[in-house]
Formats: C-alpha cells, structure tokens, sequence
C-alpha cells in the first residue's frame, strides 16, 4: 500500500471553477522552501512510523504548476533525502499531480517532466466538450493591475515573514476589469497532444454539477475523440442537486452507454460511470470498511500544519474550521487521527444507507461529511448524492445487460472477459 | 435512552467531574427556570441531581428544589444533607457514610494513599476525578499501576476487616458486565444556569454556545446517535466498563465526540487490570463478592490497537 503526502504548494488558480469546492482560495498562502523541508525532514526521519512500502508525493494547489520551482526544489530534496538516507521509498515513489494543464507546455514545466518522467503521474482536468468546459472552468476575474510584478504573490516562509517572489502573470481578460467570463477550454486543450505523447496511457478527471448534466454524453465522447482512453468522473459530492437533476442524470448515462457499445468504443476505452461492482447490496459487517483514505493520508500547507486530507484544510471548508492534526514542528497529534482511522461504513451511516438494495458504489467524502454535518464530526454520512447514485446504478444496469447480450449474440463475451481492463473508482 | 437531568444551580456550582469551574463568578438560575427545569424532569420522567454552589440558596429556591424527589450534590463545607458531597482536597474531613467526589492528580492520590485508605472505612463511596488524565503519557504506566495496586492492597485489608468498599477506580469494574459510562446527552442532560440544556456541566463551562436546546423550545441534540455506544468503534469494542467515556474530554483530544483519546483508554485499562489485581487478591483471601465476573487478563492497554488491527 502506497502512502499519499499531498503538499499544498499554493492556494492560488488561474481558473475560478464554479463547482470548485475550494472556497478559500487566495494568492497569499504559498508553501516556503522553509516549511517544505522541514516537512520532508518529519516524515523522513520517521520512517518506522511512516511504513507503507511506497509514497506518492501528491502536489495540488489551486494549480500546482504555479509553483514549479519550489516542486523541482522539493523533488530534487526528497530524491537526494530518501537516497542519503537509504530510504525504503527510494525508488518506491511517485510524485503526483492534478493540474489545469494551462502551464503544461511552459519551459519549467517541461524540463520538470523530462526530469522526472519514470516517477511521475500527471493528470490534466479537461471537463469535455469546450461548451461543457467552459461552462464551469473559467478564467479568474483579473485582480486590479498590479504595482509591481510581484503583487499579491508572497511567500510565507516558516518565520511568518513574507518574501516577494515572481512567477507568472494572469491572461488578460476577456473585456476591461473582466468582468465577462472566459473559458479555459482553448488554454488546455492545446497542451492534450503533447501531454499524451508524453504519458500515453493518461486519464482525465471530470467532474459534473448540476448544470454540466446535459453535457455529459458529447462530453466523455469528445475527450475520446482527443486520443483519452479513461475518463475518470464523478458528481460532486456538495449539495448542489435540483429536482429531475437524477432523471436527466440517468437519461444521459443511458445514451452514453449506447454510443460506447454500439460503436464498440468499450474495447479501448473506459469511463468510470460504468462498473460492474456497483448498485449491489452490502454486508454490515464484511463489507464495513470506510470509502475514503482521509487519515491514512497527510496533507501540508504553507503554514507547515498538517491535515488528514487536504479537504480538511481550511481553504476547503464552507461551515467547519480546520481539521488540524499537528505541523512541522510538534508533530502529528495521534489522537486526532484516531476518529478517521476507527471509522467504518456503518458507524457514519443512516440506517436507509446501510439497509439500501444498490449501496456499493455509492460514495462519499470525508471532508464534505464533515463540512456538511450538524455536530463537529466525521461519523455523519452526506447523502445529498444518494439519487445520483441511483440514477448512475440504473444506467449502469443498462449498460452491462446491453454490452453482455451483444457480446453474447456475437460469441466474444468470453473473449471480452479475458480482455476486459479494470476502470478504478476514482471518488475525489 | 434519557434518564438523567443535571440542574447547575449557580455558575459556582461544585464540579464534580472532569471540568473546572473557577473561572465563574455567582450567576444564580433564574427561579422560573428551575421551576420549568423540574416540570420538564416530570414530564420527562428524569431523575433530577442539583449541583449547588459553596453559599445558601435563597429560601424560595430551597422550596422548590424540595418539592421533586432529587439527588444533592453540594461541596464541602456547606454539604448538610448532601447525598454527594465534593471535596476540597486530600485535608478535608469526610462526612460518614457518604458518597464523595475528590479531584487529584495522579501524583497527588500516590502521595495520600494512607489519607484515602482511611477514608475508604468510613464513607460509603468515594470517586476520585483525576485531573491530569489529558497529560497522560506512557511513561507514567508503571507509577500510575503501583498505585493502584497499593490502592487494591488497601481495599483488600477493609475487606478482610469486614468492611465493604466501593472506589470508582478499583472496584466499580468488578461488578459490572456492561459498559457504564457517564451518559451524557444519551441518559443524561444537563441544565445550566442561563436556562440552557448542555450535555454535561462542561460543555457549558467550557462554551456557552455548545447549548443543545432551552426550556421553551426543548432538547435538540444533533447526532444524538454518535453519543451512544453502539456508534463508537473503539469503545464498543472494550470491556473497560468502568471508562468514564467522557465525550467532553473526546472533543477536547480527538475532536470527535464518540473516539476516546490514547490517554483516556490507557487509563481507563490500567484501572481495568489493577481491578483484575484487586479480584485476585480477594480471591486469594478467600472473599468472594456477590455479583462479580472474572475479569480476563489483558495486555493491551488501547483498544484502538485492536480496531485497528481488525482493519
């Protein structure tokens, strides 16, 4: 089992994704040098403690790519720390990220990959079809123009001391003050070419609110028109749901899984929406494990506090305050981590969850439960998801029965058996 | 289910548990608000136990409080009549046949185990609330169970003259089959001084805005369920049953009501095992008590290592 360390380099984003669940994002909080090599110094010198047999190191933002410089810094560090110090995770590591793909293509950038491509999983989020894209993922509206290059982009070095830095500057904007909103379709979809060529076998991550419902299905068909073999989506787990929103849901699932297999684009192809575990009932007790990794992850931020997630993490929470398990300089406070490590599927859920004929598959997350419960605690199931995810086990019950009776009527299903990859559940 | 309603009768009530009260000055319940207190009692079918502050209370709330079949819990010096009276410290004299609560560190109870040897003859129960269970390290083990078996020594030799003794610490554990914890906002409620229900004494003290309902417009405890035991993983697992399973102090460490921190659980076994030395030792002595099970012998301290490990 690989352990997950996410360093949230920055809280800043060139983009102002409507569905984001970010709601403190900001160009102040960047990670230091400082703070970025006394957490490595932590874990490392822990190893006994931090035991799994392998980690990725998880960068995220805002866009993570903002802050290459401090990442290749951070890299070179931790390849450098974990060889000195005969490290088991030398050479057991990956480092990680999710990006906007708008700076893929920079120079830094670049000469980061080419660096580290053996150890490196990058993900780039294009959403689909540009109207679906644009919908949601849009250009921040520009701060007023700054005084200096370096403007609003600080540094927090651990002493709490601000430096300047420059790295980039925004796009200029659709009309004066930005007021209009521009799309970052055109911006990403430019760098897919090169990002395939470079990570053949890479996955997209698409996430659908209420208003990208009628999009879905030119959506995952357009980003395999783009050479992307495996879609990785899911709703979000925010309330943000409309009545008939399940409907058109299931409406749009359904075609999909029409044009999938009636075009066999299943042979090569996969998206996420279609399993077949889910939408089955679950035992209480052997079939009791929690959903989520939070706790068994770490999560840092530019102040050096440590979290069991980044959801966690202040920036990310509407109602809650943060869910700090410690920082750089005391430590992890166990205690703290011991709620997410006893929890388990039926402890958080309502009696209707744990009682539901299609409850595997179903999926929550932990910082959203925590954000949307009536007391502070991670025992308390959101269930604003619970008709989707039945609208999504419908579809995908169509979905199976379709493909299994076609590849019967044409004699491969035992060929397509053997064949068939394995879509993972991706949740977050 | 509710069984319980705590009415603090002043901000300066004694503290008979976990929680500090110091910092309060005299803030005495409104009169019509204890009244509605032991009307909701009533209809709720809940027995009543009134905190009192260190001062006479106002003849008419005298009145009152004695107009509803109640539990007292007063501090020393003004405890006439008390059922429970709290102590003031290891130089207090304790009143005869009485149930009575000391707050001390653990330093404090190794240091007094002659002074709490007596007085194990005298009063009909005592609990000792330790201050210092949040500051609990590892390295206290060892001294924290040679106290207590000197404590179980004690207890054997009261035994052997004849006498019955209840300690919370030692001998509460030996009688009990199920968990029995403190209750609170599943058995019971409590009542404050500003009209207020919380879900124990120091909710309120700790922040005022933790209220979980008023008198006029009734109890609304939110995940009520998360307060049971069933809903807690590591504790449905123990068979600490003497654990006070204090949610308050689970807020404070693990910041989730129903996961018991590292020190909680430690102390709670340590107290469990030195149970288990207090059974052996009778048993040799050749008294059996009524009631009470063979307590297992158990290395593990923290039952979270056990969840954990099943994960």
């Amino acid at each position: 089992m690989a352990k997950s360390i996410t360093f949230i380099v920055t809280k800043d984003c060139q983009l102002a994704c409507k569905y984001c669940y970010l709601v403190g994002k900001n160009t102040k909080e960047r990670m230091s040098w400082e703070v970025a090599k006394e957490a490595i110094d932590y874990i490392l010198e822990r190893e006994q403690e931090f035991n799994e047999e392998s980690v990725i190191w998880d960068f995220i933002g805002g866009e993570p790519f903002l802050e290459i410089e401090l990442i290749d810094k951070i890299c070179d560090y931790l390849k450098m720390e974990m060889y000195r110090r005969g490290h088991h995770w030398f050479d057991s590591y990956r480092f990680s990220f999710s990006t906007n793909g708008i700076n893929y293509h920079t120079e830094k950038v670049q000469r980061f990959i080419e660096k580290n491509h053996n150890h490196l999983s990058v993900g780039i989020t294009i959403d689909g079809t540009k109207r679906k894209h644009d919908l949601n993922r849009v250009w921040k509206k520009q701060d007023p123009p700054p005084t200096s290059p370096c403007k609003g982009r600080e540094k927090l070095p651990i002493d709490g001391k601000h430096r300047a830095d420059t790295i980039y500057s925004p796009p200029s904007q659709g009309g004066a003050g930005g007021e209009s909103e521009r799309g970052s379709y055109d911006d990403v979809v430019r760098n897919i070419p090169l990002w395939l060529e470079q990570f053949p076998g890479a996955a997209t991550k698409v996430t659908i609110s209420s208003p990208d419902i009628p999009y879905i299905k030119e959506s995952v068909l357009h980003l395999y028109s783009l050479g992307i073999k495996e879609v990785n989506i899911n709703c979000v787990f925010e309330d943000v749901w409309h009545e008939g929103d399940d409907k058109a849901f299931e409406q749009q699932l359904t075609e999909l899984a029409d044009e999938i297999i009636d075009n066999d684009l299943f042979r090569d192809h996969a998206c996420s929406f279609y399993s077949e575990h889910i939408g089955k009932p679950m035992d209480r007790e052997k079939d009791n494990q929690n959903w989520c990794g939070a706790g068994k992850m770490l999560a840092i931020d530019a102040t050096g506090n440590f979290y069991p997630c980044t959801r966690f993490a202040a920036y990310s929470l509407r109602s809650k305050p943060a869910w700090i398990i410690g920082n750089i300089h005391d430590g992890i406070d166990q205690n703290k981590l011991r709620p997410f490590l006893t929890l388990d599927r039926t402890t958080q859920s309502k009696p209707e969850c744990i009682d539901c004929e299609v409850a595997s598959g179903c999926a929550w997350c932990q910082g959203e439960n925590y954000d949307a419960a009536d007391t502070h605690t991670v025992f308390q199931r959101s269930t604003v998801i619970c008709r989707m995810h039945k609208a999504r086990v419908r579809a995908n019950n169509y979905y199976w029965n379709k493909l299994f009776r076609k590849l019967e009527l044409e004699g491969r299903r035992e060929e397509y058996e053997k064949q068939k990859s394995k879509v993972k559940e991706t949740t977050c | 289910m509710l069984t319980y309603l705590i009415i603090l009768l002043d901000d300066t009530s004694a503290s008979y548990c976990h929680y500090e009260t110091s910092q309060k000055e005299r803030r005495l319940i409104g009169l019509d608000d204890l009244k509605a207190g032991i009307m909701f009692a009533m209809k709720e079918n809940l027995n009543i136990q009134f905190v009192y502050p260190g001062y006479e209370l106002p003849a008419e709330y005298l009145e009152v409080i004695d107009s509803v079949d109640h539990t007292d819990i007063k501090p020393s010096g003004h405890s006439d009549g008390a059922d429970v009276v709290v102590l003031n410290g290891w130089d207090d004299e304790v009143p005869e046949g009485t149930t009575c609560v000391i707050h001390s560190s653990r330093q404090e109870l190794a240091e007094h185990l002659p002074v709490l040897t007596s007085w194990l003859g005298r009063v009909a129960r005592l609990n000792i609330v330790l201050t210092d269970v949040e500051t609990f390290t590892d390295t206290a083990i060892a001294s924290y169970k040679q106290t207590l078996e000197a404590i179980a020594d004690g207890v054997v030799e009261k035994y052997k003259a004849g006498k019955a003794v209840q300690l919370n610490l030692l001998t509460d554990r030996l009688m009990l089959t199920a968990m029995n914890n403190c209750g609170a906002g599943d058995t019971t409620v409590t009542l404050a001084p500003d009209g207020r229900f919380y879900l124990c004494p120091a909710f309120y003290y700790e922040d005022e805005r933790q209220n979980v309902g008023d008198l006029t417009s009734g109890l609304d405890i939110k995940n009520p369920q998360l307060l049971r035991l069933d809903h807690a993983p590591i504790c449905r697992v123990c068979d600490a049953y003497n654990c006070r399973r204090c949610i308050w102090m689970n807020r404070r460490l693990t910041q989730d009501a129903n996961t018991p921190s590292h020190q909680q659980c430690v102390v709670a076994h340590l107290e469990r095992n030195a149970s288990r030395y207090l059974q052996m030792k009778l048993s040799d002595a050749g008294i059996q008590l009524n009631g009470s099970r063979l307590i297992e012998e158990m290395e593990e301290l923290d039952p979270f290592n056990i969840v954990n490990r099943w994960k």
